[in-house]
Formats: structure tokens, C-alpha cells, sequence
């Protein structure tokens, strides 16, 4: 009997437990299946997200990028004297585009990426082109003012670089015609400019022979080439100077960089802020610069350039890297063969 | 995976790029590094030798390479042709009269295989003096059309206001990020 009890006892636990155990099964499976679905339901949130930004990213590219086009087809009508400032704006615009275009890199699928940066090159390239068409370099205009100057230096000069200019357009290392302030191809000859023509300008002299060229004001940039038994002379320039294929010059400059080349037996009496340079040069010498004209502390102050700091004897030969050695190629013209005041 | 996925990786990781900055003589290659890098500009003397920089710029490393242009110099630049990823090459726009030495020394390092992979940037340097050539007179110029082998542009610049230095930077790093690094 205890037994029976016993068993019988045994059993109901067993199916108690058993019913108890299914119970919990189930419930374990409902747990999971509703856990799936919030996960499922979280994992196409999340893609709709993903999916969202990339429509948003999408729109707003596009909306930007009509904008864009329409306001560039608008150029035509923008007064000329807020073009530059249009054109400024949308180069703007466009540089914020490319930002968020790079922002988004993130997220976007490559293809959309790839789309929307082709599409931003091509507006940039559209934009320069129209700014191109619109606003051409002034040196357009500046050419025809040129002459203007040119031919009033003529009264005191006489000179004719302007057409003499236009021969020299055939030389075959010329490629592009130079900018409009220069003087090309002349020889015996005194030349001279003036601040009003050549502040914040750059210089290109060239083919000169036997010349004196005065430069009165401060220039940008001077570009110097194959100079002959020439004396050059300038005021203050806030940037670099180059010179090449020089022979028998005495240059009298100003400048922050001076950088001289392939240029032989000529005197240097400089201003240089930084260091001269030399390069396939010999028989070079170098003085400090002791010009001096009415105005030059005016020409020093728009230049902006320090009259205090003057490196004239510290010249770099590209050619020469030995340190214990003084190269063979420069050297400090003497004092007493110094050219002490100039006539000119 | 092949090697080349885990070189991505691996250089995705780091987010680091190197620039090499040419040019002929003073296109203004220095101006620009120091520019871009909020330095002083007024000091800078001819670059015997070369220059670099590490700055960060919108989350990627930049190793820049400023190496000078002399011409006695220029036989060293294919020392530092290895794994650049983009080549910023610097034109001195107002130069008219030695732009078919600039031709032909670009188009020289464009046939370089250690080069090959590489972004080319043009900037057309000197937009601030009156007499520069504008940016699409540089690139029939140099004749830029006709580079079928790398990516590039062209910018016109100038390193003494700082105009547009930006826009051509961020140019480089976006095409080089949308080269190498791969997107998750």
C-alpha cells in the first residue's frame, strides 16, 4: 500500500512536473517569438532609417544641386559689379555641398556616392567655366589701359616695347604672350615705370640689350630673362624675383625671395628678407642694396616688406652643398669697387 | 580576403594619406604647406632640400611633401614617389615663360609607375597677381585633357590670400577616400 501510495504519489509529481514543464516551455516559446518580432521589428526600423537618410541625403543633394544650376544660369542677368561676389557664393555652396557629400560617405551605398561626387565635379567645372565666360581676367581690360600708360611714358622714354613686344611673340620659348606689364626685346634704351603702373602688378623683362630699366613702386612678382649688359632697378617687392640667362647686368632690387639662374659675371646690389639662391651661376657678386628714390619709404610700407632685415650676404648655391667650403661660384663684391651713388 | 582588401583595411584604420607636393621652382610649394598650416608666410626662403608636415584636416592624417624644384633638385623627387596617394603639382601661373618646362616635367612624373595609383592635383598658383594665366588657360597649357591615367583637377589658387586652398584639399581627400578607403 505504501508503495501504491508511494507510486502513486511518484506519478502525480511526475505529471505535475510535466504539465508544469510544458507550461513553461510554452511560455519560453512565446517569450522568444515575441522577442523575434521585436527584433525583427527593430532591425526594419533601423534599415527604414538607414533607407530614410539615404532618400533624405538624396533630396536634399538634388534640391541643392537645382538650386545651384538654376542660380549659375543666373548669371547672365547678376549685375557685372556683383559677379565676382555670385560667383564667390556659389563656389561656396558648393565647397558646403561637397562637404556634406563627404559627411554622408557613411551611410550612402557606394553607387550614390560615386553619383554625387561625378555630379559635384562637373558643377564645379561648369561654375569656373561660366565664371571664365563672365568674368574674364582683367588683363584684358588691362592691356587696352596699358597702352594708355605706355604712351605716356613715351614722353620721357620714347620707347616702343609695345610692338616690339608683339615681335618677340614668335620666339620659340615664348609659348603664351606675356602679361601686359612688361618690356620685351629692346636694346639701348632707358625704361622706365612708374607706381601707378606697376604696384601690385607682376613684371616680365625680356630680350633686353644695353638698357637701363627704372622700376619706381612696388611690384607683386618680377620674371627676368636673358638680359644683356643691362642695369635693372626696383623698388620693394613683397614677393619673388627670378632671374635667368643673364649675362653682364648689374641688378639693383628689393625683394622678399631672389632666386638667380644660369646667369654669369653681374653684380647684385640687394634687399632680400629671406636668402638669395644661385643656381648654374658664376662669377656672381653680391653688394647691399643703396638705392634710393623719392618715395621708396611709401613703396616700402604698401609692400609690406621689412627694411630692416636685410640677408644680402646669405646666398644658397644649389650647386655648391659643401658647408666647410665657400662655393666658387658668388662672392661679396669689395668695397672699394662698390658703386657708391647712382646717376640715374 | 586578398592582400589588397587588407591593405585597405589596414590603411582605413589609420586614416592617414600622403600628399607629394611638386612643382617647378617657385610655383610657390613652401607658401602653400605653410598657408594651408596657419604659418607665416613672409620668411620663407627657396627649399634646399624638402619639407614635411602632418596635419590633421577633417579626420584624416595628411603627410604633406613639399619638395624644392630646382632644377639641380629635381633628380630627387623619384625618391619620394613611393606609396603616395596623390600628387599635388604647383604651377606659378604668372610664369608664362617656362610653362613647356612645366609641361614636360609633369607629364614625365606622370609615366612613373611608383606614381601610377595616383590623384593628381593641379593648383594654379599666383591667382592674386594681375598677370596669371586662369586656370583653364594653364590646362590647355599644360595640356591637362589628355591625361587619361590618373583622376585630377585643376584649381586655381593663390597661397598669399588663401583662396581656394581648401576646396582643392578637400578635392584630394575626398577622391582618395572614395578610392581606398572602403565604405562600411
Amino acid at each position: 500500500m505504501a508503495d501504491w501510495q508511494g507510486n502513486y504519489s511518484v506519478t502525480t509529481t511526475t505529471e505535475d512536473q510535466m504539465s508544469a514543464f510544458t507550461d513553461k516551455l510554452i511560455k519560453r516559446e512565446e517569450e522568444r517569438q515575441t522577442q523575434l518580432q521585436k527584433r525583427r521589428l527593430e532591425e526594419s526600423e533601423q534599415s527604414f532609417k538607414i533607407q530614410d537618410s539615404v532618400r533624405n541625403f538624396l533630396d536634399s543633394f538634388k534640391s541643392e544641386r537645382r538650386d545651384l544650376e538654376t542660380s549659375l544660369a543666373e548669371s547672365k542677368s547678376v549685375e557685372s559689379s556683383k559677379l565676382v561676389e555670385h560667383f564667390d557664393i556659389l563656389s561656396q555652396r558648393v565647397s558646403k555641398l561637397q562637404r556634406y557629400v563627404s559627411e554622408s560617405a557613411m551611410f550612402l551605398p557606394p553607387y550614390e556616392l560615386k553619383t554625387a561626387q561625378n555630379l559635384l565635379t562637373s558643377l564645379q567645372a561648369k561654375i569656373q567655366e561660366k565664371r571664365e565666360e563672365l568674368l574674364p581676367k582683367k588683363r584684358f581690360a588691362f592691356k587696352s589701359s596699358n597702352k594708355k600708360a605706355d604712351k605716356r611714358t613715351v614722353v620721357s622714354v620714347g620707347n616702343k616695347s609695345e610692338e616690339t613686344a608683339k615681335d618677340s611673340k614668335s620666339e620659340d620659348d615664348l609659348v603664351i604672350e606675356l602679361a601686359a606689364c612688361k618690356f620685351v626685346g629692346t636694346s639701348n634704351k632707358t625704361l622706365q615705370k612708374n607706381g601707378n603702373e606697376i604696384n601690385q602688378k607682376d613684371i616680365a623683362l625680356a630680350n633686353l640689350t644695353d638698357c637701363v630699366v627704372l622700376l619706381y613702386g612696388a611690384p607683386s612678382a618680377i620674371h627676368m630673362n636673358k638680359l644683356k649688359n643691362c642695369k635693372i632697378f626696383s623698388g620693394p617687392v613683397p614677393g619673388s624675383i627670378f632671374i635667368r640667362d643673364c649675362t653682364n647686368c648689374t641688378f639693383v632690387l628689393a625683394c622678399q625671395q631672389l632666386r638667380i639662374h644660369s646667369t654669369t659675371n653681374s653684380h647684385f646690389y640687394i634687399h632680400v628678407t629671406s636668402k638669395a639662391i644661385i643656381e648654374d651661376c658664376n662669377g656672381i657678386k653680391f653688394a647691399p642694396c643703396n638705392w634710393t628714390y623719392d618715395g621708396q619709404d611709401e613703396d616700402y610700407a604698401l609692400s609690406g616688406l621689412s627694411k630692416e632685415r636685410n640677408n644680402w650676404d646669405s646666398v644658397d648655391d644649389f650647386d655648391w652643398l659643401a658647408a666647410d667650403a665657400h662655393s666658387p661660384n658668388w662672392s661679396i663684391l669689395d668695397e672699394s669697387e662698390r658703386v657708391a651713388s647712382w646717376n640715374v | 580576403m586578398g592582400l589588397l582588401t587588407i591593405l585597405k583595411k589596414m590603411k582605413q584604420k589609420e586614416k592617414e594619406v600622403r600628399l607629394l607636393m611638386l612643382g617647378l621652382d617657385n610655383a610657390g610649394k613652401t607658401t602653400i604647406l605653410k598657408k594651408f598650416n596657419g604659418e607665416d608666410i613672409d620668411t620663407i626662403s627657396p627649399t634646399l632640400g624638402f619639407n614635411i608636415k602632418t596635419l590633421e584636416h577633417r579626420g584624416f592624417k595628411l603627410n604633406i611633401w613639399d619638395v624644392g624644384g630646382q632644377k639641380s633638385l629635381r633628380s630627387y623627387w623619384r625618391n619620394y614617389f613611393e606609396s603616395t596617394d596623390a600628387l599635388i603639382w604647383v604651377v606659378d601661373s604668372a610664369d608664362r615663360m617656362r610653362l613647356s618646362d612645366c609641361k614636360k616635367e609633369l607629364h614625365s612624373l606622370l609615366v612613373e609607375e611608383r606614381l601610377s595609383g595616383a590623384t593628381l592635383l593641379v593648383f594654379a598658383n599666383k591667382q592674386d597677381l594681375p598677370g596669371s594665366l586662369t586656370a583653364r588657360e594653364i590646362r590647355e597649357a599644360l595640356d591637362l585633357d589628355s591625361i587619361k591615367t590618373h583622376h585630377w583637377l585643376i584649381q586655381d589658387c593663390s597661397a598669399v590670400t588663401g583662396a581656394n586652398l581648401l576646396n582643392g584639399m578637400d578635392w584630394v581627400v575626398n577622391d582618395i577616400a572614395s578610392r581606398i578607403f572602403t565604405m562600411d
